[in-house]
């Protein structure tokens, strides 16, 4: 029996033909405000999908991702003030944010509230240190990076194309064995390690991974914003809006993170413009009533509807399910 | 040597607010085997609370703890009938639970942030500036209370969990809960009681927190990681190894200073929480549940 192909050959062709409505949408006369907003949306897609690697994939909360997010944009902000070719330098970003991982991780390799409490740890100390490292962040002063305004329009389709990645690498890992054995780990680390998969070693390659993809992201944010600054790159709320896209989209799925990260960027642009004061709380009663409600969040909200969709048009062509005897004939 | 006895000093001052915090997340965590990520939350709504009685109603500060601890304590209760009852047990509630918490923490700061703007706060009193000579020492005297009060709280929750039923019916519901079916023990009812209590305590802290030093609505983050460092050094077996792993983890962050720069003592605690978790995960201090 051959296994089910990693990606269906429908399921590539939408993606491909979603990707390319998406390429070509500047082209259309794309206001700058929509330009701005889908390209923030990549790059926070690209994030969201990467926490989720941990935190839905393995099943390991992380409340510190700034810091690799923070390493990522901060070493490609550097090689970018040297000179280098901009891809490159977050490139780089990215493999710094997930060796950065690796000292952190296998010292620690917890589970569950240890190891998301460590991961708050994680992120206080990065945002503590890289702040008073001046000689590579600048310190509270910030980097300015040399960014044209060409360059800055460009970067829709590099965080188009980085997003796209992330997402196909999603759907990927979701459907191969190796997603199959993360999935193994979530429900019983016990029972996992009981039939020869290492928790251990799987949650430190999916850390590093997800770290990079991180930290890559990071570096496309901050040539997106320019100006960076250690303490709101590392900071608190910068992790806790990757666990924020990710619950609301979906944690645990393969594509619903980056269902979460679009809204939670046009959400925040609607909010902080309209109730600065209310943004945070609204994300917590949200959060509360996805757990509550719907673990799946939109992604679970989706499939429900459409269940439901289903149904009535089933019942539209084929008449009511016959749970009850058919009126005799005659009588309607 | 005077160096040595200031940083003694301020070691034993902040222990017991250590302590007090860490009882908060050790109850709830040893009887529910809930972490209550919104704890950090509610130790900045028990500063504001203290805050507020102080600033509109002149209450002392001190004298606030009752009220705090009772409102702190509906809190709760219904943070626990209202959201954490609802969850799963066991490793498939893990997560939910810490998101759930999660949230109910980002609501308490949002709260906060509409209510008393994101500046600063503190509770300054007549006395806040005041110190009291021991042994030949000045002694902030709001540290030396928040001491006293620290060591007041724990003998207290000794002798809750000992010396009364209901103390021994939760710490029989932490060992067994399916067995406390069996006896007659509404376990929920005291799923309840303990996560009141324990956000009780929380909010506590939070004015003893207040009374020495300013807070705003971000407060938290750093608050929880101790907390947490305290009840995963001090183990979950008694309310004295708790207070011993309060006075470890402040003598680590007092004595920091000699060997590194003063911004980088935010570090102590989570090197700690490494060591501590590579060395003995089971905390130094026996693990068992409050027993």
């Amino acid at each position: 029996m051959t296994p089910p192909p990693l990606l269906p050959r429908r399921m590539a062709g939408a993606f491909a033909l979603g990707c390319a409505v998406l390429a070509v949408l500047p082209a259309l006369d794309l206001s700058p405000y929509a330009h701005n907003q889908l390209t923030l949306s990549y790059v926070m897609i690209a994030g969201a999908l990467a926490w989720n690697w941990m935190g839905g994939f393995v099943g390991q909360v992380s409340f510190g991702h700034a810091a690799m997010f923070g390493v990522g944009a901060f070493v490609a902000g550097r090689l970018m003030l040297d000179g280098l070719p901009a891809p490159l330098c977050w490139l780089a970003g990215g493999a710094v944010a997930g060796l950065f991982t690796l000292p952190v991780h296998p010292t620690l390799r917890l589970r569950g509230p240890y190891f998301s409490i460590a991961t708050i740890g994680i992120g206080e100390v990065s945002r503590v240190v890289f702040t008073y490292w001046e000689g590579f962040t600048g310190g509270a002063t910030g980097l300015s990076l040399p960014v044209t305004a060409v360059q800055k329009y460009q970067l829709y389709w590099w965080a188009l194309a980085l997003a796209a990645m992330v997402a196909l690498a999603s759907i990927v890992i979701r459907r191969s064995s190796f997603g199959l054995r993360l999935l193994a780990i979530k429900a019983d680390v016990d029972a996992a390690a009981d039939v020869g998969i290492s928790a251990a070693l799987y949650q430190d390659v999916m850390f590093a991974l997800s770290g990079a993809v991180i930290g890559v992201s990071g570096g496309i944010f901050a040539s997106y914003f320019v100006f960076i600054e250690p303490g709101d790159m590392f900071g608190f709320d910068r992790s806790i809006a990757f666990v924020l896209m990710a619950v609301i989209g979906g944690v645990g799925t393969s594509l619903g993170p980056a269902l979460g990260a679009v809204v939670f960027v046009v959400l925040r642009t609607q909010l902080l413009a309209s109730y600065p004061e209310l943004h945070l709380g609204l994300y917590g009663v949200l959060v509360i009533v996805i757990i509550l409600f719907q673990p799946l969040g939109i992604t679970g909200l989706l499939g429900s509807l459409a269940r439901a969709l289903a149904r009535r048009m089933q019942r539209r062509i084929f008449g009511r399910p016959r749970r009850t005897p058919p009126p005799a004939p005659g009588e309607a | 040597m005077s160096r040595f006895v200031d940083l003694t000093l301020s070691t034993v001052l902040l222990t017991g607010l250590y302590a007090t915090m860490a009882y908060g997340l050790g109850l709830i965590y040893g009887v529910l085997r809930v972490v209550n990520l919104a704890h950090g939350g509610v130790i900045m709504t028990g500063a504001y609370l203290g805050w507020i009685l102080y600033v509109r109603l002149g209450i002392d500060p001190y004298l606030t703890i009752p009220i705090v601890g009772a409102i702190c304590f509906g809190l709760g209760v219904a943070m626990y009938s209202g959201l954490v009852r609802w969850l799963p047990r066991g490793a498939a509630g893990g997560p939910a639970s810490l998101l759930l918490l999660f949230g109910v923490w980002l609501v308490l700061r949002n709260v906060a942030y509409g209510l008393f703007t994101g500046n600063d706060q503190a509770i300054l009193t007549s006395y806040s500036t005041r110190s009291v000579a021991v042994l030949g020492l000045h002694v902030p005297l709001t540290r030396l209370v928040v001491l006293g009060i620290g060591l007041a709280i724990a003998a207290l929750l000794h002798l809750l969990l000992r010396r009364t039923l209901v103390g021994r019916a939760i710490r029989a519901v932490a060992q067994n809960a399916d067995s406390c079916t069996l006896v007659g023990i509404d376990v929920n009812r005291i799923y309840m009681l303990t996560f009141g209590i324990g956000t009780a305590l929380s909010g506590i802290a939070g004015v003893l927190l207040a009374t020495v030093f300013p807070f705003n609505p971000n407060a938290g983050a750093p608050e929880l990681l101790k907390s947490f460092v305290v009840v995963v050094l001090g183990g979950l077996g008694s309310v004295w190894g708790i207070a011993l792993a309060a006075l470890v983890l402040a003598a680590a962050e007092t004595y920091a200073v000699l060997i590194m720069p003063s911004y980088l003592t935010a570090a102590v605690g989570f090197v700690l929480l490494v060591l501590v978790l590579v060395l003995r995960p089971g905390g130094f201090f026996g693990h068992r549940i409050l027993a």
